[in-house]
């Protein structure tokens, strides 16, 4: 089975954030590799164990973010492509599936896409139908289970609300989005970080992958702006060293709450 | 007139309450671009067309047996025939599973340009601008779409549920659904467990800051213990398997509203906030003060709940 896996680099949510014209302020800023595009490397590298075939990864971002391609091999994806090119990060979702899909066609008889259910930075959840819709292929997001059933059939459950499931079949090629808790990724091991080195990562600009409308003009939606946001509700911050402050809280909730 | 157009949601013939909320949504975005709002329902009869025509005057409904389960090939289908043959000029779509299985397809479809996860929609001169949840609460970001037709999904929670009201038209608009490429087989129940914490008065949640199970077993499931309460937890922590999947509280876990919900090493995200913003008195411990959560909490305690949490057992007694 010829498997991509799309793996974003976002931000460490627990890093502090600053707004400096209106983008995120990168000198401040941990990253890491989407949560959820962990889940579906795992994924990935399991389905090739059982049954053959190869993982190749597929990301756009800086070059920095070759990192986490990277670190997808350490895990034992195979190799990659990795889109750098500044008019494809500027341009909106429409413009980096684009960019996602041709990066994906140039492999060439690919049988399986898997995505992250969202990117935490943007948190949109649109990348798997849009790659799919491009493909021309069936597509399934918030996927909890992934199995093969037979040469070109998957089974798997899509996760509803409230622990609910619908189970499907879907036929291959198709896009599927990777909900986390499918599996537990792997953490990398020393040999595999040495070999993840030399492992084969093309790197490639709009043009080189015949992609014309990039940045704002390929773009279907337009940025106005980003800001913090003002809650009218803010908590009663309990002041104080940590065991005043647990004080005076369970005071608070025997005797202003009285919920204990 | 140009028309703004929800598509409803159901599941087992059971209407969802975020279709109430999308009622609104229409009305207040057809006010602002001076359109009208409507609903199109996909299903296999139009008992569920009928009930949408309660909240909204005017409904179109495309019945097939293929509609009977939501399935995105189908549904997307359906929303092209009647986007086409009704002067549609933007379609909302609630952020559910459902809704994002289906929104970016719909926007391929068409054409068109999408903003999901949308938690407010204002109209200036005759332009929507849309706000947005991103970076896990912590920032919002404004857009605007450039195409001529529009796909957007509005979260949980981001308009009231519309009331009953008059008695809308429905509208049968008919649609050759073809090919539907995912198959489908079943529903299937993930979460039955032993123990059932939507009942509980009191709740000590804890969060991926509690950093692993022993860490978690150890404050939070003693400090629950201690004030008769359940445990309970975020995603990651029963991704993890901290803790058992029954314990899980959010929009694809439990929804809870104990007296007490104590949330510690929790964010506060969007899908968590799902399942616990009803409980009467929320505390939220959390080293990260800006941390969402602090905005939906009673009392807030800014530390390390390694620290706090003990603090509190003592408190006790
Ligand atoms: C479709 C979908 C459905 C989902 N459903 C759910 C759901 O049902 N329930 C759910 O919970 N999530 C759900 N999620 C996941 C959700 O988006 C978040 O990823 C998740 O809620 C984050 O959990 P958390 O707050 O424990 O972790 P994080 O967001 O990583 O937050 C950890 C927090 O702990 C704090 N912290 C760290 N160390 C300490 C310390 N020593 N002391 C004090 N504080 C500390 C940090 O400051 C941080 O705020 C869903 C996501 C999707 C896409
Ligand atoms: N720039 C990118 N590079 C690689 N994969 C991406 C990129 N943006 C989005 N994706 C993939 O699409 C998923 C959903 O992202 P989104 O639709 O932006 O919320 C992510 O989890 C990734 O798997």
């Amino acid at each position: 089975m010829k498997i991509v896996v799309c793996v974003k680099e976002v931000p460490d949510m627990e890093s502090k954030f600053k707004l400096v014209d209106n983008k995120v302020d990168e000198s401040q800023i941990a990253f890491k590799m989407n949560d959820f595009d962990q889940y579906a490397v795992e994924a990935a590298l399991q389905l090739k164990e059982k049954h053959g075939g190869e993982v190749i990864i597929v990301s756009s971002g800086p070059e920095r973010s070759q990192k986490q391609v990277r670190q997808a091999f350490a895990m034992g994806a195979d190799w990659g492509i990795q889109v750098t090119d500044p008019a494809v990060d500027s341009g909106d979702t429409f413009v980096i599936a684009s960019a996602l899909y041709n990066a994906i066609k140039s492999v060439g008889d690919v049988d399986l896409v898997l995505t992250g259910v969202q990117a935490e930075d943007d948190q949109s959840g649109v990348t798997c139908p849009m790659i799919a819709d491009f493909m021309g292929v069936p597509h399934c997001t918030n996927v909890v289970k992934l199995e093969a059933a037979g040469d070109k059939e998957l089974a798997i459950n899509r996760e509803l609300e409230g622990g609910l499931n619908e189970q499907l079949g879907i036929s291959l090629p198709c896009v599927l989005s990777v909900q986390s808790g499918i599996n537990q990724p792997r953490y990398p091991t020393l040999p595999g970080i040495m070999k993840a080195k030399k492992k084969r990562l093309d790197v490639k600009k709009a043009a080189d992958l015949g992609l014309t409308a990039v940045g704002t003009e390929g773009s279907k939606t337009s940025f106005i702006k980003r800001f913090f946001p003002v809650s009218e509700h803010k908590a009663e911050i309990i002041e104080g060293d940590p065991k005043s402050a647990a004080k005076k809280l369970v005071d608070k909730l025997k005797n202003e709450a009285k919920v204990i | 007139m140009a028309r703004i157009l929800i598509i409803a949601e159901q599941r087992n013939g059971k209407l969802s309450e975020a279709t109430l909320e999308l009622c609104k949504a229409a009305k207040a975005v057809a006010e602002g671009l001076g359109a009208t709002p409507a609903a199109a329902v996909f299903y296999k009869d139009d008992s569920i067309a009928k009930e949408v025509a309660k909240y909204i005057p005017e409904v179109f409904s495309v019945v097939d047996a293929k509609l009977e389960n939501y399935s995105a090939d189908g549904f997307a289908q359906a929303a092209k025939a009647v986007v086409e043959s009704q002067d549609v000029k933007g379609v909302l779509i609630a952020h559910t599973y459902d809704g994002i299985d289906l929104a970016a397809k719909v926007a391929m479809v068409l054409g068109a340009g999408i903003v999901s996860n949308c938690n407010k929609v204002a109209a200036t001169g005759g332009q929507l601008v849309f706000t947005r949840n991103t970076y896990n609460g912590k920032i919002q970001e404004e857009r605007t779409i450039k195409t001529d037709k529009f796909v957007a999904t509005f979260e949980k929670g981001a308009f009231d549920k519309e009331a009953a009201g008059g008695a809308g038209a429905v509208t049968a608009v008919s649609a050759s659904i073809g090919d539907i490429r995912t198959k489908f087989k079943g529903f299937v129940e993930t979460q039955a467990g032993s123990v059932d914490i939507s009942q509980a008065k009191i709740i000590v949640a804890g969060g991926r800051g509690t950093k692993e199970k022993d860490k978690y077993n150890d404050v939070i499931v003693n400090l629950a213990k201690k004030l008769g309460g359940e445990y309970a937890a975020s995603r990651p922590v029963v991704d993890a398997g901290w803790t058992d999947a029954a314990r899980q509280v959010g929009q694809s876990g439990k929804t809870v509203t104990p007296l007490l919900y104590l949330a510690a090493g929790i964010s506060g995200s969007i899908q968590h906030v799902a399942g616990m913003k009803g409980s009467q008195c929320i505390v939220a411990v959390n080293k990260d003060p800006e941390a969402p959560i602090f905005n939906i909490a009673t009392y807030g305690i800014v530390g390390d709940l390694f620290e706090v949490i003990p603090g509190i057992m003592e408190a006790l007694g």
